[in-house]
């Protein structure tokens, strides 16, 4: 080797050790700076866990009723702190009463300080305008109307001695993504009282409560006897998603 | 050379990846080209935005329109109601006819050029060319089908296995593969080759009568039937009197707005040769009778289009001229084209 060549060859090998070290680093800072969180969605009437079929419940205008489906889609997810945050990659979540595995959504964050969860409850409207997704928005998931394009955001379907339709059924399909009848609700959930910090390399869970009772009221009565099926977009949708929106409340953060 | 060389392997690798289990071989489709026809407008923008165009995909998406596993007695396959002759509309049929002896409620459009529309059927319900064959593919009268059943049957059959995996780099058979794969093959449907074109490209002449009529057409049709797609894909009231059974509402069906109350699209005008009846609900048997309705069979109303408030009129030999020069908006060679057939 030529003294050139030899300069060349050590340049050349301090510069990939260096490389090297350098991305090993990385990887080793990232997972220790990565804290997973577990967003878990338990939907409850009452303040018990929601059982199919189970005729017990009663809204708030004394009609008894029961419920054999409930789905919602969760999207766009972010932990954030004042107007920074972390948002979920590709955040499209359907969760459905009837899997469990459906209600619990995990992803990984940047470990910090944290002061509130948020989420669009439904579909985006460039989802509903954009053809054909998969996963949680394939359309056979049975929460797509193929006659006027768009998601089913939300829906509810039970039977109630109230209801005047077949079978005594009620069903709300709520969606509508444009328009005055829009039902896309972004919620922003804070943490109760406080900032928390997300421990790097460590799972942190947020246990977020569905009162489904809140369906019917507030701001808006939704009386099973007058409205027992609301199945397209437009006003009904829209007073029902007025109510859903306030259902959610955080139950509790671990670990703390 | 180097950097090419790298960039290429690269590739080979991670094409690899998207299925190392089952494939060996890269994958490496055809891509293609859709021919916008010279003089056109840009077709929509979100057409084939995630869904580029392939040789593959276009094969797929044609043999998936021509089997009848698509729907649930495996009687009706997309082209039993969209037939090439009749420009992929249904021959001589008012409505047409699905699962179990039941008729649509709609008069089934004829299919091309639609990488230029962006609200698909009669009432603009469907929002994009992918998610428009759900809806015939699900609907009880039609096809009668679910989507997880059909999925179940395509991953039955080798072929689709094979095909799937040449269009998508894997054989994952799954809705939105199905999907897409349709929307390549119909919005690959392009009719530009009509006697009418050839005038435009200086090829071929009309004939004087045809002349009368083109330059009739053009003073009182084209503000709706827009050249060169003959439609403005806007939604009009044009004066059709409310049809007491089907009580089609139309665009309003969709809105919910009672200003849409019995607008439906303007259909293009092009193949009209082999597309009547005519209308949405296939009422008009004849470009004769369509005249007619325009001259004076209008019904008055709050939503009646403010261009037909005194009808449209034509003389009778006129109307012999117009029709003279539609009938120069039919394709023959759309109508047989290969490509477009029974795989």
């Amino acid at each position: 080797m030529t003294a050139d060549k030899r300069k060349n060859f050590w340049v050349l090998t301090v510069l990939l050790v260096f490389a090297l070290s350098s991305s090993f680093k990385q990887k080793e800072i990232s997972a220790q700076n990565l804290c997973t969180v577990k967003l878990i969605f338990i939907n409850t009437i009452k303040g018990s866990r929601v059982v199919f079929n189970d005729s017990s419940y009663t809204n708030p205008f004394g009609e008894k009723y029961s419920i054999t489906k409930l789905r919602y889609y969760v999207t766009n997810v972010s932990l954030v702190n004042g107007y920074a945050g972390f948002k979920e990659e590709n955040s499209y979540h359907l969760v459905d009463e009837s899997r469990v595995e459906s209600q619990t959504i995990s992803f990984s964050i940047p470990a910090g300080d944290y002061n509130a969860v948020q989420f669009l409850l439904g579909v985006d409207s460039l989802h509903n305008v954009s053809g054909a997704q998969t996963d949680d928005l394939d359309p056979a998931n049975d929460m797509f109307w193929t006659w006027n394009t768009g998601y089913v955001m939300a829906k509810l379907e039970g039977n109630s001695a109230s209801s005047t339709a077949v079978n005594n059924k009620f069903e709300f399909h709520v969606g509508g993504f444009s328009g005055k009848y829009n039902v896309l609700k972004p919620v922003q959930l804070d943490f109760p009282g406080k900032t928390v910090h997300f421990i790097g390399g460590k799972t942190c869970e947020i246990v977020v409560n569905a009162d489904i009772n809140a369906w019917w009221q507030h701001p808006n009565d939704i009386k099973i006897s007058e409205h027992p099926i609301i199945t397209s977009p437009g006003q009904f949708a829209k007073l029902i998603s007025d109510n859903y929106a306030n259902m959610f409340r955080i139950e509790k953060i671990t670990p703390e | 050379m180097i950097v090419i060389f790298i960039a290429s392997s690269v590739l080979l690798l991670d094409a690899g990846k998207i299925d190392e289990k089952h494939f060996s071989i890269p994958f490496i489709p055809t891509p293609l080209q859709l021919k916008i026809p010279a003089g056109w407008p840009k077709p929509s923008a979100n057409i084939f935005a995630n869904n580029p165009l392939t040789e593959e995909g276009f094969q797929l998406g044609r043999k998936l329109f021509y089997d009848g596993r698509l729907s649930k007695d495996g009687n009706f396959a997309c082209a039993s109601c969209h037939q090439q002759f009749a420009a992929f509309a249904t021959y001589d049929h008012d409505l047409s006819h699905g699962f179990h002896d039941q008729f649509t409620t709609r008069n089934a459009p004829p299919l091309f050029n639609l990488a230029w529309a962006s609200r698909f059927h009669w009432d603009g319900g469907v929002n994009h060319i992918e998610v428009q064959a759900l809806s015939p593919m699900t609907a009880s009268n039609e096809m009668a089908e679910n989507v997880d059943s059909v999925l179940l049957k395509l991953k039955k059959d080798t072929s689709y296995q094979r095909m799937f995996k040449a269009a998508f780099g894997s054989n994952v058979i799954n809705s939105q593969r199905m999907l897409k794969a349709l929307a390549q093959f119909v919005g690959s449907l392009i009719s530009s080759n009509s006697k009418y074109d050839k005038v435009k490209r200086g090829e071929d002449k009309f004939n004087p009568t045809e002349q009368r009529g083109y330059d009739l057409f053009k003073t009182r049709c084209n503000t709706c039937h827009k050249e060169p797609l003959f439609t403005d894909f806007s939604f009009r009231n044009n004066g059709l009197t409310l049809n007491k059974f089907l009580k089609d509402s139309g665009r309003m069906r969709i809105t919910g707005d009672p200003q849409d109350s019995l607008k439906f699209k303007v259909p293009s005008l092009r193949n009209l040769s082999v597309t009547y009846p005519y209308m949405h609900d296939g009422r008009l048997y004849s470009l004769s009778n369509v005249i007619d309705h325009y001259s004076k069979g209008i019904q008055a109303g709050a939503t009646l289009d403010s261009s037909l408030k005194n009808g449209i009129q034509f003389t009778e030999p006129e109307k012999n001229d117009l029709i003279y020069f539609l009938h120069t908006l039919k394709d023959t060679s759309f109508l047989r084209d290969k490509r477009f057939s029974q795989p």
